[in-house]
């Protein structure tokens, strides 16, 4: 892999660069005690805009850690991570956030919906901290759930809403701003089979539709889904053809 | 390419919805700043009333008075001191000052004693006071029957008596007592007049006065001198100049000796009122301390509010939200508690004022707008400052750490 700022695949001059992630020999380490734990081990990675990337591996392996970096949720220790053509690795705090609101869609496992709020609110929140005026936010959550199904649940509370219901306002909010990649933790990790498949079967759409899409999962099924699989140990990348 | 702004309206109506979150918790902080907001305004209304009572009592004994007392007086305490050199005010000089001191409106010369007030088989102790026909304008009274003392040269000392209302109850008990003969102090004494009722004006009950002519005041209690001469300026700025000028007089009727003090009115009402504001500022005070007390709960209920929404906080940044966001959105919510505890303080305190004023009609009480608007101001700066450690410790939280801490 050659080193660029966008990466090593060629890009259309003046577009997007045709790969949305870029990692290049990133590490993470991690101190506890007197030890050092290296989390990710030099982890190199290129994901093309409109893939969708399932990520494995056994607990420990460095999966949620990556996933964190990805979504600039953690700075890497050493290396680069360049994101839909901006180098992230040395942005500050609140630039990082920036970046998290403009380009990272989060989904997961235990939903994160503020109980307090009705769905349509719950949508409407990263919106609200982007400065979105109150009419358009509105306008777009509503929107954005009537296009995960829930058009008739806009007013209704997360605890109102089955769990599958719950990940799809989930899917809503993490869309409202229109992401360059959704990282997906676990998605159906707490849902049945039926109410897994339809929200796998949710983020496949919006995958077929444009939106890069990398989900961290331990079910092999989901993992068979997904356009590349991708297995983790030990903090290293090991892909699997 | 972004606007980046968390409008003000966005901020406290997430506030308010997250609060709405812990109803009791929420509660009951609010009842503690209420509280110290309460006592604050009730106090300072207690203050005020004080002091607006010592000043209905001194417009009651007339406006703009300059006073001579016998005796020279080193600070503005007031009484005299009566050395032995010292001369008495006497009548001669209450004669005097007035065609001597052009500017003085009125003088009005005072002596003062108390004794036994016999009619019929019935009789009461009594203060019996001395003076002019003048007091009755100085003092704005106002004649129930008969008629006030006659004017005329003061030193003539008629045997006639002015009695307040509470007199003729007590003694006369129904009669009607113009033209009655009575003893004070074992003189005989023919009633006048009777005041209506004014009540109390620093300390001396109208309608327990009985009033003679000055001379005959001073002969019944074989005095030397005035108890003190009242003199009233025409109005407030010529003040000064009446004490210059009551002064000189005096000076030279006293072989150019001060053996006198001159006070005014508001040099006295500035005395009574600086000690009022002292006791008004100290109450509140002390109740300020409860507003203390109040903030540091705030800030408990915030900390627990931020552990406890960890993961929240998690995901408000990793939908995007900067430190100084979640900032303001804690700030405003100590912000929002302590604003309410202040509303609610301030209207239970406006109530429980208004019912204590329904109580006692007789203290001026009112809720005081400065006192009012300082204590919101104060219970808002502690939720700002109580506020501020919690919403720094939620701003700084690691997105990713905080993510997990909620799983």
């Amino acid at each position: 892999m050659t080193a660029g700022p966008d990466g090593a695949r060629a890009n259309a001059p003046g577009g997007p660069p045709a790969d949305v992630i870029v990692l290049d020999a990133v590490t993470r380490v991690f101190q506890v005690g007197d030890s050092e734990v290296r989390a990710l081990d030099g982890v190199s990675l290129s994901v093309r805009r409109g893939e969708s990337v399932a990520l494995m591996g056994p607990s420990g392996s460095g999966k949620s850690t990556l996933l964190n970096v990805l979504g600039c949720l953690d700075t890497p220790t050493s290396g680069r991570y360049v994101l839909d053509g901006e180098a992230v690795e040395k942005l500050s705090e609140d630039q990082l956030a920036d970046v998290r609101q403009r380009k990272i869609g989060f989904v997961f496992q235990a939903y994160h919906l503020v109980a307090r709020m009705s769905a349509a609110r719950n949508v409407e929140l990263p919106m609200i901290f982007a400065g979105v005026p109150p009419a358009e936010r509105r306008q777009r959550a509503q929107e954005a759930l009537t296009s995960v199904g829930l058009a008739h649940r806009l007013t209704h509370r997360p605890d109102q809403l089955s769990g599958g219901e719950r990940q799809r306002v989930a899917i809503a909010r993490a869309t409202a701003m229109r992401p360059s990649i959704l990282l997906a933790d676990e998605p159906t990790g707490n849902l049945d089979t039926k109410a897994g498949d339809e929200i796998l079967g949710l983020l496949e759409r919006l995958n077929a539709e444009g939106l890069t899409l990398v989900i961290v999962t331990h079910d092999p099924n989901v993992g068979r889904r997904a356009g590349r699989l991708l297995r983790m140990r030990d903090g290293r990348l090991v892909e699997e053809p | 390419m972004n606007a980046r702004r968390l409008g003000a309206g966005d901020v406290f109506r997430l506030a308010a919805e997250s609060l709405s979150g812990h109803r009791l918790r929420s509660a009951l902080t609010l009842v503690a700043t209420a509280i110290g907001v309460t006592a604050v305004v009730l106090l300072t209304a207690l203050g005020d009333a004080a002091k607006r009572y010592v000043v209905d009592q001194f417009a009651s004994i007339g406006t703009n008075l300059v006073i001579v007392l016998p005796g020279k007086t080193e600070t503005s305490g007031v009484m005299g001191s009566f050395g032995g050199t010292t001369r008495p005010l006497t009548l001669e000089d209450a004669v005097a000052l007035p065609h001597r001191a052009t500017l003085v409106r009125l003088v009005v010369p005072l002596s003062l004693g108390s004794a036994t007030f016999e009619y019929g088989g019935r009789s009461r102790d009594v203060f019996v006071l001395g003076t002019t026909s003048d007091y009755f304008d100085l003092r704005q009274l106002q004649m129930s029957s008969g008629q006030f003392l006659p004017p005329g040269d003061l030193r003539r000392g008629e045997r006639v008596v002015v009695i307040g209302r509470a007199i003729q109850r007590q003694v006369f008990a129904g009669e009607n007592p113009l033209g009655k003969p009575v003893r004070i102090a074992g003189a005989r004494f023919r009633v006048i007049g009777v005041l209506m009722p004014k009540g109390v004006g620093m300390g001396v009950n109208l309608d327990e006065l009985a009033i003679v002519p000055v001379a005959t005041g001073m002969r019944l209690f074989n005095q030397q001198g005035l108890f003190r001469m009242i003199c009233q300026a025409p109005d407030a700025a010529a003040v000064p100049a009446v004490v210059a000028q009551v002064k000189k007089v005096m000076r030279e009727r006293h072989d150019n000796q001060e053996d006198f003090s001159i006070l005014t009115q508001d040099s006295m009402l500035a005395t009574f009122t600086s000690i009022i504001n002292a006791l008004t500022a100290g109450l509140a005070g002390i109740a300020a301390i409860s507003l203390a007390v109040a903030g540091i709960l705030i800030m408990n209920v915030m900390l627990v509010s931020v552990s406890e929404r960890t993961g929240e906080v998690g995901l408000l940044k990793a939908l995007g939200a900067r430190r100084r966001q979640i900032l303001s959105l804690f700030l405003a919510e100590s912000l929002l508690l302590s604003a309410q505890g202040a509303l609610a303080g301030v209207a239970v305190g406006v109530a429980l004022v208004y019912t204590a004023a329904a109580i006692f009609p007789d203290l001026p009480l009112a809720p005081s707008p400065g006192w009012i608007v300082f204590v919101t101001l104060l219970a808002l700066a502690a939720g700002i400052a109580f506020g501020l450690l919690p919403a720094r410790r939620a701003s700084r939280l690691q997105a990713a750490e905080a993510l997990r801490a909620a799983k």
